[in-house]
């Protein structure tokens, strides 16, 4: 009697785990339906159709490898539907596993005072590899700025003022708002979207949704 | 017949409680965070980084995988081997089943130092759950060791 006790206890707590376990690896943290708290605002940095009806917002982080994978995809995406929707930049450093990411945010903003952001942006997401672990990165971000002939002086200055530190903070803050807690988490017309799994998919998604607003 | 009996008993209570639910405990973390790790790998959602699990580095590396069957699950087997024949020592009390359990867990020792030299040196990016693995493992390794020590002096004891 003791033994069939004992060993349908260990089955029981045995299929126990692997059903919990099971469960909890299947949870997506995108299923948690979320919104956007702040819609887009003046002070984002957007591209496409300003005046479109479908906002794809990107939180995201210049030194995270999968927004990096998914850059490409994001490029094409506004090649293909630019006329027909806007896509907005928003900086979610993840500073405390990612040394540079605050910096390389920083970076961005400096050199979108001087207009060239999302050039600067796709600098960035090109070469992650080289910058993303070096201690002295921020040579590197300057000698970036000169490849597109910005004033490099003005961006080191605006890359440490007070002004880069406050925008990145507020789109941090915005992202916490938002229950961000991954980079990137994008947000479809205020609507937290299930990260796609390939470019066919996003495309899918958004002319979905481009079809069920006209 | 009756001195044999006795010593039998003698080494049944050297085998100290807290070890034995040590055994168990750890082989049920393990065996928990281990399918936790297969769970995601079949099921998973795409790529990102997180606060809480990084970025996904590592179990998305080749290392992650061998023979397309992702370690989690060998690991996961591995635990719950462990948890199994834990469960048979408490049915039939036999001390052999110990004794082979300390000798695999050396195993899983050397195969969790081989996953930790991976993640820091070539991958080069820690996963927050085989962290988990390796220190259950670890610990079942120590707790394994310990067994083993008392095994050697059961048997100068008894030569003597």
């Amino acid at each position: 009697m003791k033994r069939i006790v004992l060993w349908s206890l260990a089955t029981l707590v045995i299929a126990g785990g692997i059903f919990g376990m099971v469960k909890l690896g299947a949870k997506n943290p995108a299923d948690q339906t979320g919104s956007l708290i702040d819609l887009t605002s003046s002070s984002d940095w957007s591209k496409g159709n300003k005046e479109a009806k479908i906002v794809l917002v990107e939180y995201s982080d210049f030194q995270c490898p999968a927004c990096g994978a998914y850059y490409p995809l994001l490029k094409q995406l506004n090649q293909e539907l630019g006329g027909e929707m806007q896509f907005v930049y928003r900086h979610f450093p993840l500073r405390q596993i990612h040394a540079n990411a605050e910096l390389a945010a920083r970076a961005a903003e400096a050199a979108g005072r001087q207009g060239k952001f999302w050039e600067y942006h796709d600098l960035l997401f090109e070469n992650q590899r080289e910058w993303s672990e070096k201690s002295g990165a921020k040579n590197i971000f300057v000698r970036y700025a000169q490849s597109l002939d910005l004033d490099t002086g003005r961006f080191a200055n605006d890359m440490d003022s007070q002004e880069a530190k406050e925008k990145v903070d507020k789109d941090y803050e915005s992202g916490l708002k938002s229950a961000v807690d991954a980079t990137p988490t994008f947000f479809l017309n205020g609507k937290k979207i299930q990260n796609p799994r390939s470019y066919d998919e996003f495309r899918n998604v958004i002319e979905e949704a481009i079809k069920n607003s006209s | 017949m009756t001195s044999l009996e006795t010593l039998l008993k003698k080494r049944l209570k050297t085998v100290p409680k807290w070890l034995i639910w040590g055994f168990v405990i750890l082989s049920f973390i393990g065996f928990l965070d281990a399918t936790y790790l297969t769970a995601k790998h079949y099921l998973g959602i795409p790529i990102n980084c997180s606060l809480f699990e990084g970025c996904e580095k590592v179990t998305s590396s080749q290392y992650a995988t061998i023979f397309d069957i992702p370690v989690s699950l060998a690991g996961a087997g591995y635990y719950l081997l462990i948890f199994v024949l834990m469960i048979a020592y408490l049915d039939t009390k036999k001390e052999r089943i110990l004794y082979f359990i300390s000798r695999l867990a050396l195993l899983g020792f050397i195969a969790s130092l081989w996953f930790l030299y991976l993640q820091l040196f070539v991958i080069k990016a820690i996963c927050l759950y085989c962290m988990i693995s390796f220190t259950t493992s670890t610990l079942l390794f120590i707790l394994g060791l310990i067994l083993l020590q008392l095994e050697s002096k059961e048997i100068a004891v008894n030569k003597s």
